[in-house]
C-alpha cells in the first residue's frame, strides 16, 4: 500500500479509533502506574509494590474478589440458562410470538437504577411482596428482604437486566440455523433434546460465548446494584475501588482497578473455553 | 404433547410473570409519584388516599431536579454531536477503504465497551487531576461520554458507509458532479438513517450514563441518574425516587422505539446495552 | 410397499393436495413431476413425516405410519439445499443418523466406508461442508441418506442447485446407486427431462391432483390430457371433429390442417376432440399437410421450425437442415403419432 493512502487512512482513523486508543490506553496506563505508586496526588511518586502487597493481603479485598466473581458468574449463567430455552421457543413465529418477544425484551428499556428502585419498592419492609405474603398468610410478619447477605437481590436484578440481552444475542444465533438442517436432523432420528445437543448448541456457541463474557464483565464490575440492594457486609470490587478513591487513596484504588481488569480478562477467557467445552462445539 | 397447547400455556406464563415483573412495579412507581404528603400512603390502603402532582412541582422547585434535567439534556446532545463528528472520518475509512488490519481496527473500536465503566471513570478523573483539567467538569463529561459511546457510533456509521453504492458514486462522477454534489446524491441517502441512529443512541446512552457522571460530575454537576442514585441512598424518599424513575424511563422508552425503527433501515442487527 | 391413500392437505383455505392416492412398489423409482406449487413437495413432507395430512393415510409395508413422527419413520430425505450439518465433518455427517439409531461401531464404519467409496467421498471425509463443491455436497447429502438403508428414500429436487453438466453426471449416479441397492425411491422434480431419464414410473401432478401415472415411454407417447402432452416434451395441440370411429380402434378426424387418422383405443370420444402430435414425429418432405416457415432455430442435432398454416401455428423438428424462413414445408403424420386427448375440445 502506498504511503499516501496509509497517511490518509491514519488521518481518518485518528479522531475515532485514535482517541479511543488514547483514552483507554491512558486510563489503563495510569491505573497500572498508580497501583505501583506513581502519579501520586499527594506526596512523592515512587515505584513501590507496597500498595499491591497491602491490598492483596487484606481480607476485605479477597472477600470482594470472591463476591464479585460469584455475582459475575452466576448472573451470566442464570441469564443464559433462561434465555436459551426462550430463544429456541421463539425461533419459529407463532401467533403472539412478536408480542412475547417484546415483553421479554422490555427490561432493556429500563435503566438499572430504576430497576433497583422498583425492586426495592417491591421487597421493602412495607413493600408489595411482604404485604402479599402476609395477606396470603404465608408470613406472620414482614421480613427484611433488602440487602440480604446472599446477594439474591443483586442476582435477581442482574438476571432481570441481562436476560433480555442474552435473549437478543441467542435469538439471532438460533434463527440463523437453517430450518432444513434441523429437519435433516429429525429425519435422521434426532428427537428434541438430541437436536439441541448436537445441532443447536454447537451452532450457537459463539453467540452464547459473547453473551456470557459481556454479562460476566458487567456483573463483575457492578457498582449500582451492589450499593442499592446488595449485602451490607460485603463489598463488590467496584465499590471497594470507589471507596478507596473517595478517601483519596488513589493507589489502593488503582490496585483494585487493575485486579478487576485482570480478573475480567482471565475470567472471560475461562468462561469462553468452558462454554465451548460444555456445548461441545468445535475449536476451529 | 400438543404444541399449540404448550405454546398457549407458556405464553400465559410469560404474560403473568411480566405482569408481576414489570407492570405492577411500574404502576406502583407511578402511584408513588402521585402521593400527596397530606396523607401518607400506608400499607393498608390499596391506592394512595390523596393523589396530586405535589411531588412533581415540589421537586421541580426545591430540589436539584431542574439542574439535573438541564445538565442531562445538555450533556446528551453535546456528546451525541461530538461522537458523530469524531466517528465520521473513522467510519468512512473502515467502511470504504480496504487496508490491511481493517478487521483488527474494527475490533479495537470496541475497547471502551470492554473496560468496566467505573475503572474508566475513576482513572479518567485521575488523568484530569494530573493534567490540572479538573475544573471544567461539563466538558470532561461530554468528552468522556463521546469517547465511551464511540463504538456504537463507529459501528453504525461504518455499516452505513458500507451501504453506499460505489456505482452510484461512479455514476455521479461520470455525469460531472463535484465532490460535494457527489456526497449529497450518493452518500447522504445511505448515511441519513445511520446519522440519525448514531445521534439518538449516543443521546440515550448519555442520558442514562451513571459512572462518569457520578465520579467526575459530583458534586457540582447533577444528572438524572446521579440524582436518582442519591435518592435511593440514605435519604430514601420514595415518592421522589418514583418521580425521578419515571422521568428517566418514560422519554427513554419513546426514544428507544424511534431508534428501533431507524435501526431497521440503518443496520439490521445491532443491540444496545443498558444500565 | 408404500401406500398413499387419499391424502388431502389444506393450508387454511388453500388446498395443496386433494384426494391423492398412489401405490409405490418395492424397489421402484417413481417421480412426482409437476410445475411449482403443484403440491409435490408438500406430499414429500407428508410421506417423510414433517407435515400431517388433513385427511388420508400413509402406509409403509402395510403398516399405517400416518401418526409416526419424522424422527421415527423409516424414511430418509435428500434435501434440495443439501442441509448438511455445517459444524460436522463429512464423516460425522454420514454417521449422524447411524449414531442416532445406535448402530454398533463396526457396522457403522462398514456402512460409511461402503457408501463413501461408492460416492467417491473417501478423500473428503475430514472436510467440513463449506470446503466442498456443490456436487460434492450433493453426494454427501445422498450418502447420508443411503447409509441409513431406509425403506424409502425421498429426493426433493436434489439437482436443481447444480450446473447443467454436473446435473447430468449426478443424475446417472443417483439412478445407478438406487438400482444397485434396490431402494424404493420417490423423486420430486419440475424438470421433465430428469423425470424421463431416471424413472420407472412418473406421476404427473397439477394443482394438488394426479393427472397421469405411467412409464416415461407411455407418458411421452400417449399423454392423456393437454397438460401432460404440453408438460412433457413439446406438443402441438389442436382441436378437431371426429368424422368416423370404428371398433378396431381407428378414428378419422377433420382438422384445420386436413384430415388425420388416429388410434382411439378402447374409449369412445365425442364429436369434438382435442389431439396432440410431437414436433419431431412429423415426416417432412411430402404429405398432405403444409405450412409456411416463419422462424428457424438451429439446434445442432435438429432444427426447430415454427410453421404457420390454415390459421394454425405449430412446431416441427427435423434433422434435415434445408429449410429456411419463407419456405413452404410439406409433411405427413403417422396415425400412431396422433394422440387423442381426454380434455374437452
Amino acid at each position: 500500500m502506498i504511503a499516501r493512502k496509509w497517511l490518509l487512512v491514519l488521518a481518518l482513523l485518528t479522531p475515532g479509533l485514535g482517541l479511543i486508543l488514547l483514552l483507554i490506553g491512558m486510563v489503563v496506563y495510569i491505573a497500572i502506574a498508580q497501583s505501583f505508586g506513581f502519579y501520586a496526588l499527594r506526596g512523592d511518586s515512587a515505584f513501590s509494590t507496597e500498595f499491591w502487597s497491602e491490598v492483596l493481603g487484606r481480607k476485605l479485598f479477597s472477600k470482594a474478589v470472591r463476591y464479585s466473581i460469584y455475582v459475575g458468574v452466576w448472573s451470566a449463567v442464570l441469564s443464559i440458562a433462561l434465555a436459551y430455552p426462550l430463544a429456541i421457543w421463539l425461533r419459529k413465529p407463532f401467533p403472539g410470538s412478536i408480542g412475547i418477544g417484546a415483553i421479554l425484551k422490555a427490561p432493556l428499556l429500563v435503566h438499572g437504577l430504576v430497576a433497583a428502585f422498583l425492586f426495592i419498592n417491591v421487597i421493602s419492609y412495607n413493600g408489595l411482596l411482604n404485604q402479599a405474603m402476609q395477606g396470603l398468610g404465608i408470613w406472620s410478619e414482614p421480613r427484611r428482604l433488602q440487602n440480604d447477605s446472599n446477594a439474591i437481590g443483586v442476582l435477581l436484578l442482574q438476571t432481570w437486566k441481562n436476560m433480555p440481552f442474552a435473549l437478543l444475542l441467542l435469538a439471532g444465533a438460533v434463527q440463523s440455523i437453517s430450518e432444513d438442517v434441523l429437519d435433516a436432523a429429525r429425519d435422521m432420528g434426532a428427537g428434541s433434546w438430541a437436536r439441541f445437543r448436537k445441532v443447536i448448541a454447537p451452532l450457537t456457541v459463539s453467540g452464547m460465548q459473547a453473551a456470557m463474557v459481556i454479562i460476566f464483565i458487567g456483573a463483575l464490575a457492578d457498582f449500582t446494584f451492589q450499593t442499592t440492594v446488595g449485602p451490607t457486609n460485603l463489598q463488590s470490587m467496584a465499590q471497594l475501588m470507589v471507596s478507596f478513591k473517595v478517601r483519596g487513596d488513589w493507589h489502593s484504588a488503582a490496585v483494585v482497578g487493575v485486579s478487576l481488569m485482570i480478573i475480567a480478562l482471565v475470567g472471560s477467557a475461562v468462561l469462553a473455553v468452558v462454554a465451548r467445552a460444555v456445548m461441545r462445539g468445535r475449536i476451529r | 404433547m400438543n404444541h399449540a397447547w404448550l405454546n398457549s400455556m407458556l405464553m400465559a406464563m410469560v404474560v403473568g410473570i411480566a405482569f408481576i415483573w414489570l407492570a405492577i412495579p411500574f404502576t406502583m412507581a407511578v402511584l408513588w409519584s402521585l402521593v400527596d404528603p397530606v396523607e401518607p400512603w400506608t400499607a393498608d390502603k390499596l391506592l394512595p388516599p390523596t393523589m396530586s402532582f405535589y411531588r412533581w412541582t415540589d421537586m421541580w422547585e426545591n430540589s436539584s431536579l431542574k439542574s439535573a434535567l438541564v445538565s442531562s439534556y445538555t450533556l446528551a446532545p453535546s456528546a451525541a454531536i461530538l461522537a458523530l463528528s469524531l466517528a465520521f472520518p473513522t467510519a468512512y475509512a473502515l467502511g470504504r477503504i480496504s487496508f490491511p488490519g481493517r478487521e483488527t481496527a474494527k475490533l479495537l473500536c470496541l475497547l471502551p465497551l470492554v473496560v468496566p465503566p467505573f475503572i474508566t471513570a475513576i482513572f479518567f478523573s485521575s488523568i484530569l487531576f494530573q493534567l490540572g483539567l479538573n475544573t471544567w467538569r461539563f466538558g470532561a463529561i461530554v468528552f468522556a461520554h463521546s469517547i465511551l459511546f464511540l463504538p456504537y457510533a463507529i459501528r453504525i456509521l461504518t455499516v452505513s458507509f458500507e451501504q453506499v453504492r460505489q456505482d452510484h458514486i461512479d455514476a455521479a462522477r461520470d455525469l460531472g458532479a463535484s465532490p460535494f454534489a457527489r456526497f449529497r446524491v450518493a452518500y447522504l441517502p445511505a448515511l441519513r438513517p445511520g446519522i440519525s441512529a448514531t445521534l439518538l443512541i449516543v443521546f440515550i446512552q448519555s442520558i442514562e450514563e451513571f459512572a462518569i457522571a457520578f465520579i467526575i460530575g459530583s458534586p457540582d454537576i447533577v444528572t438524572i441518574p446521579t440524582l436518582l442514585y442519591s435518592a435511593l441512598g440514605q435519604d430514601f424518599v420514595r415518592p421522589n425516587a418514583a418521580v425521578l424513575s419515571l422521568i428517566l424511563v418514560v422519554p427513554n422508552v419513546f426514544l428507544m422505539l424511534i431508534l428501533e425503527r431507524l435501526m431497521k433501515t440503518a443496520n439490521p442487527a445491532l443491540l444496545s446495552g443498558k444500565g | 410397499m408404500i401406500g398413499i391413500n387419499r391424502i388431502s392437505k389444506s393450508f387454511g383455505t388453500f388446498e395443496a393436495l386433494s384426494e391423492f392416492s398412489l401405490d409405490v412398489k418395492q424397489g421402484e423409482f417413481i417421480t412426482l413431476l409437476g410445475p411449482s406449487g403443484c403440491g409435490k413437495t408438500t406430499l414429500l413432507k407428508i410421506i417423510s413425516g414433517f407435515l400431517a395430512p388433513t385427511t388420508g393415510t400413509i402406509s409403509i409395508n402395510g403398516e399405517d405410519v400416518t401418526n409416526v413422527p419424522a424422527e421415527s419413520r423409516d424414511t430418509a430425505l435428500c434435501f434440495q439445499s443439501y442441509a448438511l450439518f455445517p459444524h460436522l465433518s463429512v464423516l460425522e455427517n454420514l454417521e449422524f443418523g447411524l449414531k442416532q439409531k445406535k448402530i454398533q461401531r463396526d457396522e457403522r464404519n462398514k456402512r460409511v466406508e461402503d457408501v463413501a467409496t461408492k460416492l467417491g467421498l473417501n478423500v473428503q471425509l475430514d472436510k467440513l461442508p463449506n470446503q466442498l463443491s456443490g456436487g460434492q455436497q450433493q453426494r454427501v447429502s445422498l450418502g447420508r441418506a443411503l447409509v441409513m438403508r431406509p425403506s424409502i428414500i425421498l429426493f426433493d429436487e436434489p439437482l436443481s442447485n447444480l450446473d447443467a453438466k454436473l446435473r447430468d453426471q449426478v443424475r446417472v449416479e443417483i439412478r445407478r446407486i438406487q438400482q444397485d441397492y434396490g431402494l424404493t425411491s420417490i423423486y420430486v422434480t419440475h424438470d421433465q427431462s430428469e423425470a424421463l431419464a431416471m424413472s420407472d414410473r412418473i406421476a404427473v401432478l397439477n394443482s394438488g391432483k394426479i393427472v397421469q401415472v405411467d412409464t416415461p415411454e407411455q407418458l411421452y407417447a400417449s399423454p392423456r390430457t393437454r397438460f401432460v402432452a404440453d408438460f412433457i416434451g413439446g406438443a402441438n395441440l389442436m382441436t378437431g371433429r371426429i368424422v368416423e370411429q370404428n371398433a378396431s380402434g381407428n378414428a378419422s378426424i377433420e382438422t384445420s390442417l386436413g384430415p388425420m387418422q388416429a388410434n382411439k383405443g378402447a374409449a369412445d370420444f365425442g364429436s369434438e376432440v382435442s389431439l396432440s402430435w410431437r414436433p419431431e414425429r412429423a415426416q417432412v418432405g411430402a404429405g398432405p399437410y403444409m405450412g409456411k416457415i416463419v422462424h428457424r432455430a438451429f439446434q445442432g442435432q435438429f432444427t426447430d421450425l415454427l410453421v404457420e398454416g390454415n390459421d394454425l401455428s405449430f412446431r416441427i423438428q427435423t434433422s434435415d437442415d434445408i429449410y429456411r424462413v419463407g419456405d413452404t414445408i410439406q409433411f405427413s403424420l403417422n396415425h400412431d403419432d396422433v394422440v387423442l386427448l381426454e380434455d374437452e375440445a
